[in-house]
């Protein structure tokens, strides 16, 4: 049998195994070599409650050059880009090694959604608000789990994934009066929520930013 | 050849400070300059260069020499010489300095040697030896224990075999294997693996620096251990070498590798290694293939860009990137007859262009009238700066920074097109030739002043395609004009020798032509000599003053906008 199958069944199986990480495989199309791997978000973190989807690659060259994963279920992190859910994770690039396995992998980023690495962003964004602003940032992280992962809100009830409207000012980790304030100078609102994240409109940095400032922003 | 290699041995890259180490070392940089200056079989002319072609062997008899040096000294093997030697870039000298302090952390750095961690052994079989699945949660209980996020620990390895048992590879997960190879470290994996290991290192990463399979483990496999991973794959181990012989080149500012896919030579160019050499020459030289590649030492382009300097080609390149959409309309191949508006293919090299139509003649790059420039006050290539000038307010004078830019840029995308059309040129020039012998009585040889107008014609545009991107940048005073006029004689001279190529020939204007072909190659040829050794020799001079902060130059005194 094919070296790279045999490695790969096995590890699959492995984690169909292990009934104690919280972790989990599916294959995609029948195919050994697209998987959906999940895990549950670490508790005490924003991400608890959630139930987090990578999609995972197994590349020809596998296990010698690393699996290629990505986030499926958004997530708002500073290694993981709030867009495309790339991941920025050294294991995932030059520290790979062979003897890594999915599973392992997996359970990386798990912990990787427990201490977050802002100096080696893959998000600027969101590793601005993370580092200006900690308590904000962990609001909005719980309400993007909330919304995407299916975690629970402020009064701790599930989403229903279709029933909540979303707030686009919970969503980009702004306050609403500031969002007010601005809108009320005849801004639209979607284009005020859009350059106060930008600017990181958060905690100590409101203060740095004056109001000409961010009108200058609005009127470009 | 090797003298001026071998003088260069304290003049490798050093992490730490190579700008202080290039210039300020005992003067061996300026020596070597004055050494080149001198040196008989040197160039003569200020816009060439001295540099030698190496090929991949005569690379690899200096590396041998430097390992064999280095196992000499330390009483090791040449393979172990070998990485001590590629992990400190070879740089000789540091490696002595280093290995004399410590010879077991240099070893252990390089990854020769195991680390010494009292309790390691003990330590890794308790890892090993839980079961897969007691593998613990991720919660905020335990990330103390574990190194910063983002640059990750193992949470697990794969299932290790027990001495006992037998052996099954912990990465393919074979039982059936019995050939296994490991490095001093003793992990084990069957040779397969290994094999597949290599080669994916090394064709997929280009890397030569191979290290052991096992997570965190930082021995790294010698040249002997390389080869018998790779079994008997030849080619694969001739890539490695290859990429051994990169790294070499590399690490030495004196080398540079011919950038051109798939060729294998170097050129060693100590005249062009200096930063600082670069303001005053332009470092082209061509590698010893038999195509002859020709790229610029100094900045990897892999084109002839005499006369400008790097900096200044650099510059202009990011600007024609930056600015290519505006400009796209530029490039397209056909324009407008200025007179009747019919559609105007361009299709030779040359600028003179008839309407068919309507007969008008008119220059390509200007679209102004043709006759004009037959004169004594030919200008097509000079901007008139007074209308900007005149620009006030800021859109105007935005417009106006596009308008001269446009200028230049349209001239410079000119030549190049001209050039590549040349292939066309080429063919109609042969077909020409072919004539030529039929209905005069001139033979192959006497026909072939057409082929070498050709070449000159090509070798110009390139010049003068460059001449463009200097003049864009250069302040506006008398040593602009004389630029200019030298850009124009030659344009001019170029456009004539182009528009005679492509002239009608008939038996009786095959000799006169001849004649006249051949004068205007030899007087092109001047102009384009005079073009490039006056240039060469303002940088040589300092003379060039430019209108934008160019690095390695003076700022300017006055500003383009
Ligand atoms: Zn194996
Ligand atoms: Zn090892
Ligand atoms: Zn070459
Ligand atoms: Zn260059
Ligand atoms: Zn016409
Ligand atoms: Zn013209």
């Amino acid at each position: 049998m094919d070296a790279r199958l045999r490695r790969v069944n096995k590890e699959i199986s492995d984690c169909k195994n292990d009934k104690t990480s919280n972790i989990s495989v599916e294959l995609v199309d029948n195919s050994p070599f697209h998987l959906i791997g999940s895990f549950l978000g670490p508790e005490e973190t924003p991400y608890e409650g959630g139930h987090f989807q990578v999609d995972i690659i197994i590349p020809d060259s596998y296990p010698f050059q690393p699996v290629k994963m990505k986030f499926i279920t958004k997530l708002y992190h500073p290694n993981v880009s709030s867009a495309s859910g790339a991941i920025c994770l050294d294991i995932l690039k030059d520290a790979w090694s062979p003897v890594l396995t999915l599973k392992s992998t997996l359970i990386s980023l798990q912990s990787l959604l427990c201490s977050p690495e802002p100096n080696d962003p893959q998000d600027a964004e969101v590793a601005k608000h993370y580092m200006t602003s900690r308590a904000s940032f962990e609001e909005t992280a719980r309400y993007w789990t909330h919304i995407y992962a299916g975690g629970p809100g402020k009064d701790g009830k599930k989403s229903g994934k279709t029933g909540d409207s979303r707030d686009e000012v919970a969503m980009a980790g702004l306050d609403k009066a500031h969002v007010d304030k601005f809108e009320a100078l005849g801004f639209e609102r979607s284009k005020v929520i859009d350059v106060l994240r930008r600017l990181n409109y958060r905690g100590a940095n409101v203060a740095k930013l004056n109001d000409d400032r961010i009108v200058e922003e609005l009127l470009k | 050849m090797s003298s001026d290699y071998e003088l260069s041995d304290n003049e490798y890259y050093d992490e730490d400070d190579d700008e202080v180490m290039y210039d300020d070392e005992d003067g061996s940089a300026s020596e070597m300059d004055v050494d080149f200056r001198i040196s008989p079989n040197t160039k003569v002319k200020s816009y060439e260069i001295d540099f030698d072609s190496l090929s991949q062997a005569q690379v690899e008899k200096q590396i041998s020499q430097d390992v064999e040096d280095i196992s000499g000294i330390f009483g090791v093997e040449p393979e172990v010489a070998s990485l001590l030697l590629r992990n400190y870039n070879w740089n000789k000298e540091r490696l002595i300095e280093k290995y004399m302090d410590s010879a077991t952390a240099v070893s252990i750095a390089a990854g020769l040697a195991l680390p010494e961690k009292p309790d390691s052994s003990s330590r890794s079989r308790a890892t090993q030896s839980q079961p897969v699945g007691a593998v613990r949660r991720t919660t905020r209980r335990n990330t103390n224990e574990q190194p910063k996020s983002g640059k990750t620990k193992i949470l697990e390895r794969v299932t290790p075999p027990l001495d006992d048992q037998p052996f099954v590879c912990p990465i393919c997960f074979d039982d059936s294997q019995t050939k296994t190879m490991s490095l001093q470290c003793n992990h084990k994996f069957c040779t397969e693996c290994w094999n597949a290991y290599t080669t994916s290192k090394i064709r997929t990463e280009a890397e030569h620096w191979i290290t052991c399979m096992a997570e965190d483990c930082k021995l790294v496999a010698t040249d002997d251990f390389v080869k018998s991973a790779l079994k008997d794959d030849a080619d694969v181990f001739t890539r490695y070498q290859e990429l051994v012989v990169r790294h070499y080149v590399s690490c030495n500012k004196n080398l540079k590798y011919c950038p051109y896919p798939s060729c294998t030579h170097t050129v060693s160019c100590p005249a062009g290694a200096s930063k600082s050499a670069l303001t005053t020459i332009v470092p082209i030289v061509t590698c010893g293939a038999s195509a002859g590649h020709k790229f610029c030492f100094g900045c990897n382009v892999d084109a002839d860009h005499r006369p400008v300097v790097c900096g200044v080609a650099k510059m202009w390149l990011q600007k024609c990137q930056d600015d290519s959409e505006t400009a796209n309309w530029i490039k397209s191949n056909t324009k407008e007859c200025s007179k009747c508006q019919s559609t105007i293919e361009k299709n030779g090299g040359c600028n003179h262009m008839t309407c068919k139509k309507c007969k008008y003649e008119f220059c390509w790059v200007c679209m102004g009238p043709w006759t004009e420039h037959g004169t004594a006050w030919y200008s097509c290539n000079r901007y008139d700066e007074k209308a900007s000038i005149d620009a006030r307010d800021a859109q105007s004078r935005s417009r106006a920074s596009l308008e001269r830019y446009l200028h230049y840029y349209n001239r410079w995308a000119n030549h190049e097109q001209s050039a590549k059309l040349s292939v066309e040129l080429y063919t109609k020039t042969e077909r020409k030739m072919e004539e030529m012998q039929i209905t005069s009585d001139m033979t192959w040889i006497e026909v072939q002043f057409m082929k070498k107008a050709v070449d000159e014609v090509f070798k110009c545009r390139m010049t003068l395609k460059w001449t463009y991107a200097m003049a864009y940048y250069l302040e506006k005073n008398n040593q602009k004009e004389l630029f200019e006029d030298n850009q124009r004689d030659l344009e001019r001279a170029v456009e004539e020798l182009s528009e005679l190529i492509e002239s009608s020939i008939d038996p009786e204007s095959a000799l006169p032509l001849r004649q006249k072909v051949t004068d205007k190659t030899v007087y092109v040829q001047k102009r384009n000599e005079i073009m490039l050794e006056d240039t060469a020799n303002g940088f040589l001079e300092g003379r060039w003053k430019w209108n934008m902060s160019i690095d390695g130059f003076d700022e300017p005194t006055e500003y383009a906008y």
